[in-house]
């Protein structure tokens, strides 16, 4: 955490204090209304964000033209992914990305464009997450629900997204640290995750804190642990996983913003100064406390190093799961 | 507060001139989006949110939701007069629609998918603004073994949709199975069937299929036919222009049956109104006193499936407005709608914004009324299409439907691949298989097989789960009876035959 506020200090730095001049004073501007593609559909994360951010380009003045979100969904980003490589040297398209960018090739043969064969631009937001159970669970902290799940190994359940989704990932380091065993049952919609886990017939799930803060509000659940580095705003009385006692890392979910490859430089730096301009907005600064996202900005050259460092820890993670792991 | 205070509140909100308008132009636009096959209601909601940024929630949200319901109206239109499904949950609409069209009454078709959808998509309304706490509280019961249920209860409906032979059917959705099955394991990730193609990874669409065998093989089966000059009798007379009193008689039960069975497996987040509309044609059948005239043009046969897709747009909102769980990809995307314009939809969401839950009941009421008004006038202009000479028709049905596809996903790879069904289309025609059996067993296979396999997560690989919840034995005997009805018809008749000699 330390590390990313230092980081969007130097960047911050950078572009203000003019160590490389402000890249629109360069040569390129997008001069046709740019195409934004996501590999979610209408309503899923990528896209909900890409309009959202859309909107707040428009409100705050930033881009000269409109963004147009072009959804590409299918085969975990890959479809979407595959779609920007083939868009080779196009200025007028960028894409959002999330970590399954960089999963979902590690272990599908067919997804063969991975982040590293687009053009890095920025890293926007990280999605904390909480871990929530049902209000009336006997479970009153995380401890309580391992000391459950070993006393009966693979009889409790957690609902969650796709196996090389962070849910999954969450449950991994937890059952290696602890060596507690439960089941996890993949759900592709977010809203049939919450259903099974209202309606009693799993114990667990990994939540976005938005989303869980209604249920809590309504007294329909309770939340054990928080999978951040330090405690939300919003959880104050919410122990991290370090807190309650698990030495296991953090794993946000990451989004952020990549190009085509092989476009010139000055677009990078056009595209890295607009998102720069965007994340210290009030309407950005707004749109992450809503939300409760985390501001996660990186320019393109600490991205790289980021998608590496990802990269390797989850092809461990996946490895010890069991999931045939292709490159 | 009671539910006559909040519609009189509802009623305030929804009879404002703005808000009237907004409702207008939702519903004509969900109609067109409806009637043009391929875009649906998530991508046009999608594209029209930067505009509802600008206007106030309640107006904005209005308009969406006509947009919704509208679409569900329209997608009938297609199906009846040209064997092209506009809307996943139409292609139930063509069996009996389009065959009431090959007889001269495509108007009365129309009309009574119009009168259908509104009955049905009033009873929704009523439902959503009765019911709606409870009954999504009820919906929390289903999960994975339930899901699993329900769909081979849907899948049992093959026996109803069969024609002469019951193995050509049981073939025919055996296929519709095998195509769900493709793409990504959504388990697993590994790839089935994709032999390599990225474009496969996500499955094959459902639209395209459903065109490809409806619209492209019917197409190609005519053309071989090549004698008449016009495609299809235009309705003459009045009493083909719009349903008679006869045909509403007939429809009384399906009117019902639609708007209960939409409604309830609407409430359900993980079902949709495809198989809404199949069960509710297959129980029309059922419990028919003329179940041989399925598919040759009944209007029961149309009401039914109309019926059944427009009340579960009022039941799809129950858990979106009373949980915040979004059971489709439109209400995924209102949900969407709703967070950006800074609501927080959830348990206490309809408690906390009284005048926007009631002003969109309210505005329901209205919208049904306006479609209704709007549709009815257009159905002898719109029959009037049958008027076209076949060598206009027929090149125009396949550019539509080439449109259609490519406007779902803006992939090429899509057009051959409905190229390619429509072939099989015509071959399953020329070879007398059915083809409503492939594509039931196409729509419900994903959601079956995710149901079963999440099941034996739950159970840890034990079958019994499924017959031990209470709700999913019955519903899984019930589609056991079923599957066994042509089993009974047959030792029956062997019976009689034998007492004959």
């Amino acid at each position: 955490m330390e590390k990313r506020i230092a980081f969007a200090a130097l960047s911050a730095l950078v572009a203000f204090g003019g160590v490389h001049p402000p890249a629109w004073a360069q040569g390129y501007k997008p001069a046709r209304p740019v195409e934004v593609v996501v590999h979610t559909g209408p309503g899923g994360g990528s896209d909900v964000l890409a309009r959202a951010v859309a909107n707040m380009m428009e409100k705050e003045k930033l881009l000269p033209v409109r963004m147009q979100v072009v959804n590409k969904t299918g085969g975990g980003g890959a479809v979407a992914a595959a779609y920007l490589a083939e868009k080779k040297g196009d200025q007028n398209t960028i894409g959002f990305f999330t970590g399954v960018w960089l999963t979902n090739p590690l272990t599908s043969a067919e997804a063969n464009v991975t982040l590293k064969d687009l053009t890095p631009v920025a890293r926007l937001v990280l999605e904390p997450a909480v871990i929530a159970v049902k209000a009336d669970a006997p479970y009153k902290s995380l401890p309580d629900f391992i000391a459950a799940a070993k006393k009966s190994p693979g009889q409790l359940k957690q609902s969650g997204g796709s196996v090389t989704s962070r849910d999954n990932v969450v449950r991994q380091l937890l059952q290696k640290n602890t060596g507690a065993q439960w089941a996890f049952i993949s759900f592709p919609g977010g809203g049939e995750r919450i259903a099974a886990l209202l309606g009693g017939h799993v114990n667990i799930m990994v939540i976005e804190p938005a989303e869980a803060g209604e249920h809590i509000r309504a007294g329909n659940m309770r939340v054990l642990a928080q999978v951040t580095d330090k405690r939300l705003p919003a959880f104050p009385n919410v122990p991290t996983l370090k807190e309650a006692g698990f030495d296991v890392p953090s794993v946000p979910q990451v989004r952020g913003v990549v190009a085509p490859p092989a476009i010139p430089k000055e677009n990078v730096a056009y595209w890295e100064g607009v998102f720069h301009k965007l994340t210290q907005t009030e309407s950005w600064k707004k749109f992450l406390a809503d939300n409760q996202f985390e501001d996660g900005y990186q320019g393109a050259a600490e991205l790289v190093k980021f998608y590496d460092e990802f990269t390797d820890r989850m092809r461990g993670i996946l490895k010890e799961a069991g999931a045939k792991v292709v490159r | 507060m009671d539910v006559l205070s909040g519609l009189m509140q509802g009623f305030a909100v929804a009879l404002q001139p703005a808000n009237l308008l907004w409702c207008f132009v939702g519903v004509v636009l969900g109609t067109v989006v409806g009637i043009l096959p391929g875009l649906g209601p998530p991508a046009t909601i999608a594209m029209l949110l930067p505009l509802t940024f600008l206007m106030n929630p309640a107006a904005a949200m209005i308009m969406l939701a006509g947009i919704y319901y509208g679409a569900k109206y329209g997608g009938s239109t297609t199906s009846i007069l040209l064997n092209v499904p506009g809307e996943s949950a139409s292609v139930v609409t063509c069996l009996d629609g389009y065959a009431m069209a090959r007889k001269g009454r495509a108007g009365a078709a129309l009309g009574i998918a119009a009168i259908a959808s509104f009955v049905a998509g009033t009873v929704g309304v009523v439902g959503l603004m009765l019911v709606a706490p409870p009954l999504a509280k009820m919906a929390l019961a289903f999960s994975s073994p339930e899901y699993f249920a329900l769909m081979a209860l849907g899948l049992a409906m093959v026996v109803l949709l069969a024609g002469r032979s019951m193995l050509k059917a049981l073939l025919a959705m055996l296929v519709g199975l095998w195509i769900a099955g493709i793409g990504t394991d959504p388990f697993s990730t590994t790839s089935r069937f994709t032999f390599g193609q990225l474009e496969l990874l996500s499955g094959v669409d459902f639209v395209v299929v459903a065109i490809g065998v409806f619209a492209i093989g019917e197409v190609l089966a005519a053309m071989q036919g090549r004698a008449e000059a016009q495609a299809l009798p235009a309705p003459k007379g009045l009493r083909n222009l719009l349903p008679t009193l006869q045909d509403l008689k007939d429809c009384r039960f399906a009117f019902a049956n639609g708007s209960v069975i939409g409604f309830l497996i609407g409430v359900l987040p993980g079902a949709g109104s495809t198989i809404a509309s199949f069960i509710s044609y297959g129980v029309e059948k059922a419990v028919s006193r003329r179940p041989q005239e399925f598919g040759k043009g009944v209007p029961e046969g149309v009401a039914a499936p109309e019926g059944a897709n427009n009340s579960e747009t009022g039941g799809a909102l129950v858990p979106l407005l009373t949980l915040g769980i979004p059971g489709s990809g439109t209400t995924a995307i209102l949900l969407a709608a709703l967070v950006l314009w800074g609501f927080k939809p959830g348990p206490l969401f309809i408690s906390e914004n009284q005048a926007l839950f009631w002003g969109l009941v309210a505005s329901m009421y209205i919208g049904n009324v306006m479609l209704l008004v709007l549709n009815l006038p257009l159905v002898p202009l719109f029959a009037q299409v049958l008027r076209t000479p076949a060598f206009v028709l027929y090149p125009l049905i396949l550019g539509i439907s080439i449109v259609g596809v490519y406007s779902v996903s803006g992939s090429l790879f899509d057009v051959s691949l409905l190229v390619a069904f429509g072939l099989l289309g015509y071959l399953m025609r020329m070879l007398d298989y059915p083809s409503a059996p492939l594509v039931l067993g196409l729509v419900l296979g994903g959601a079956m097989e995710r149901a079963l396999r999440q099941s034996l997560m739950m159970s840890q690989g034990d079958l019994s789960i499924l017959a031990t919840r209470p709700i999913s034995a019955a519903m899984l005997s019930l589609a056991l009876l079923i599957l066994l009805i042509p089993l009974f018809n047959k030792l029956n008749a062997w019976r009689l035959q034998a007492l004959e000699q």
